[in-house]
């Protein structure tokens, strides 16, 4: 026994390598939390910088909204039935009469309906934001996983 | 191995770590503090702020696309208290361009009350003025003397623009800054034109920024007005009150077989853009649109009605002849013709050709007051024709059993004495012959634009108060009742069917012996209508009988609506038809 005991102390490791071990722990520990802190910070100022690029961006689409109103108004007063008028009688027009029109008959001919202002097909619902910026890290690992899953079985 | 220095190690160990307690400790304590929650809810206003997105009113179109009624940019200046340098030159700036008094607007940048950051100076105004302002600020982003106009705010936003001004604007109604429809569509459709608001908080963090769902604008429109047919009502009706000294007029067009309104002329109409005009414009009770709201005795117009009812209950027929003697007794009352003369035989056809009242106050009490008002009411009379349009009148039909109705009133009423009508109401009763005995609901809108999609206004048929054979009868009677009696509405080539009508204007003391309404109604072609065209012109001093004032204005009228709804004459339409 007391020769298991004198050998024990035999391979015990010297007192400065215990303490470096552990000066290594904390280092390890430290850049560990330091690495997070910077993924986090990385995180967080990459949000920020998204979020205010979407207010930035919502703005910008409410006022191109407006503009567009606005413009479509201005078109409208150019084109007026007043401003029209005056134009082509300063270009020498004057109003048709009855009797000054030729009918010809055009088998086929269609006259013009009223007019249809419906978009040609309903527009998609768009989401503004990315899907990083929507889905938590579960969220994405299982649409991953979801994605994968349909690739293979193809 | 002992290091004699290693208690250097464990104080600097034990300082460090009571250094990371004391900052853990104040981390806690700072979030437990009761002062805390006080921080909390102060800090709780700059966290973000409600927010209500109001939809852009939705447009309006005439059935061709032409904008009547849009959305303009103008702007709210304000004052950021808080950044502002020069308060003498925005106080300045203020009086010269906006027309503020400078010394209001120095008080309040200098002295402005408590908690008060933000001071609105001006709202609606037009970017050019706006634009001047915004110039002269960037001008003086770095002037040298120090002069400065950083505080100002300029907020975009929308207002209601009428690009056609005054061109349908009994029809179309105005939008107030408030946002608030007052008559015609904007009053009819109000909800629908404004949308629906949304209120959101809007987080000031960036980390909490979230999408903005999707406001959608407010429902376009698209009404059945044609405007190029609406400018030659308006302009035809003007020039008619000039020529015959009217007070007032109207003039309607509408497609018999659809009830859509092409055209609603009527007097007075004002800039909808300068909507703040309105008390001077229509002064006392002067209606907005009279079309629909004013209700009177239209006279011979109505003798149609009263035939058709005769036609179609089989009292008479076009050949039943009638001894007109001038003058004929009903419930114990005199009535007489409009000339006072007795016209001897006639048959039906020559007592719509004469608008013989002796005449159609028989067919009345020939019918009996039980069918003659049956008839009336199928017709519409006394009832709202339900038109898309705010403020429609009723008018007013007396029946046997109201209080104020007499024996004799049968008698009139068969000429148009005695009840009152809107020009609304005749037309969509007059539809009913037009249209082979079908009464279509007359309506201004034409479609709906809502997420992208355009949803068309079916036509709806409100009733058949006679049937097709009896209508094709009574459109060979007024086709040649206007050819023969009242020419001066007979356009050269076209077959038209239409009638005069020339009322008294019922005062208190009885009918006006001097003053009239003159009205006409006619539609055409009469095989294919394609309009029907309604005239009231009120007291015109010209001359006081309809077939001289209201027939020529029917005319001027269809002359201008050939040549813009195409039509060709009947010879030519009837050649490419294959005369069918």
């Amino acid at each position: 026994m007391d020769n298991v005991t004198g050998i024990a102390r035999k391979v015990q490791q010297a007192p400065w390598r215990v303490q470096r071990q552990w000066l290594g722990l904390f280092l390890l520990g430290l850049v560990v939390v330091t690495l997070m802190a910077g993924l986090h910070l990385n995180i967080t100022t990459r949000t920020a910088l998204a979020g205010r690029e979407l207010q930035f961006l919502q703005d910008e689409i409410l006022n191109a909204r407006r503009v567009n109103a606005d413009l479509e108004t201005q078109l409208a007063n150019l084109t007026s039935y007043s401003t029209m008028r005056e134009r082509a009688l300063a270009m020498g027009f004057h109003p048709a009469r009855a009797d000054e029109i030729l009918y010809i008959v055009a088998p086929g001919y269609q006259p013009p309906a009223p007019v249809n202002l419906a978009r040609s097909a309903p527009p998609a619902p768009v989401s503004l934001l990315l899907p990083a910026y929507r889905q938590s890290l579960l969220e994405w690992f299982s649409d991953q996983l979801t994605a994968s899953n349909q690739t293979t079985t193809r | 191995m002992h290091n004699p220095h290693a208690w250097r190690f464990s104080v600097l160990t034990f300082l460090l770590a009571l250094l990371g307690s004391g900052i853990l400790f104040q981390m806690v304590r700072i979030q437990a503090d009761p002062q805390a929650r006080a921080w909390l809810v102060e800090h709780d206003p700059y966290d973000g702020a409600w927010v209500t997105y109001y939809p852009a009113r939705g447009e309006i179109y005439d059935r061709n696309g032409n904008l009547l009624a849009g959305n303009r940019t103008i702007y709210e200046i304000g004052v950021d208290l808080q950044a502002v340098r020069d308060p003498e030159s925005v106080a300045l700036a203020a009086s010269i361009y906006l027309g503020l008094d400078y010394n209001t607007v120095l008080t309040q940048i200098t002295q402005p009350a408590d908690d008060v950051l933000y001071v609105v100076l001006a709202d609606h105004v037009p970017p050019e003025q706006a634009d001047k302002l915004i110039e002269l600020q960037q001008v003086l982003v770095n002037d040298p003397s120090g002069q400065s106009l950083a505080g100002l705010r300029f907020v975009p936003h929308l207002e209601r623009s009428y690009p056609e001004g005054a061109l349908a604007s009994n029809v179309i109604g105005f939008t107030t800054r408030e946002g608030q429809g007052y008559y015609g569509i904007e009053e009819k459709y109000d909800s629908l034109l404004a949308g629906v608001p949304v209120t959101l908080w809007v987080p000031s963090d960036p980390n909490r920024a979230e999408e903005l769902p999707d406001i959608p604008p407010g429902a376009t429109l698209i009404l059945t007005l044609d405007r190029q047919i609406q400018a030659a009502a308006e302009q035809t009706l003007d020039s008619a009150l000039q020529t015959y000294g009217a007070r007032s007029g109207v003039i309607i067009v509408m497609d018999p077989q659809t009830g859509e309104i092409l055209a609603m002329a009527t007097t007075p109409r004002m800039d909808l853009n300068h909507y703040w005009e309105y008390e001077q414009i229509f002064i006392g009770e002067t209606p907005f649109n009279r079309a629909i709201s004013q209700a009177y005795e239209p006279g011979s117009v109505l003798k149609i009605l009263t035939m058709a009812a005769a036609l179609d209950s089989g009292t008479v027929t076009p050949d039943t002849v009638f001894l007109d003697t001038g003058t004929i007794i009903v419930g114990g009352g005199y009535i007489h013709n409009w000339d006072g003369g007795a016209w001897g035989y006639q048959d039906m056809t020559g007592c719509l050709q004469h608008s013989l009242n002796v005449c159609l106050a028989w067919t009345a009490v020939e019918m009996g007051a039980d069918v003659f008002y049956d008839y009336m009411q199928n017709f519409g009379l006394g009832h709202t024709t339900g038109i898309d349009l705010a403020g429609e009148n009723p008018g007013r039909l007396k029946l046997p059993g109201d209080n104020d109705w007499y024996p004799i009133d049968l008698g009139t009423n068969a000429f148009g004495q005695g009840v009152a009508v809107t020009p609304i109401q005749m037309v969509m009763a007059g539809s009913a012959i037009a249209n082979q005995g079908r009464m279509v609901y007359p309506h201004v809108l034409y479609a709906m634009v809502q997420d992208g999609q355009q949803r068309n206004m079916s036509t709806q048929i409100v009733g058949r108060p006679i049937s097709p054979e009896t209508a094709h009868l009574l459109n060979q009677m007024l086709v040649e009742s206007l050819s023969n009696e009242t020419s001066l509405a007979s356009v050269p080539g076209y077959t038209l069917a239409g009638k005069t009508g020339t009322a008294q204007i019922p005062t208190a003391y009885g009918y006006d012996p001097y003053q009239t309404n003159a009205s006409f109604i006619g539609w055409g072609p009469v095989d294919d209508p394609r309009f029907l065209v309604y005239i009231w012109l009120e007291r015109p001093t010209a001359s006081p009988w309809a077939s001289q004032v209201a027939a020529p204005v029917f005319r001027q009228m269809v002359e201008q609506l050939v040549v813009l709804m195409n039509i060709p004459p009947d010879d030519i339409r009837l050649q490419a038809t294959g005369g069918e």
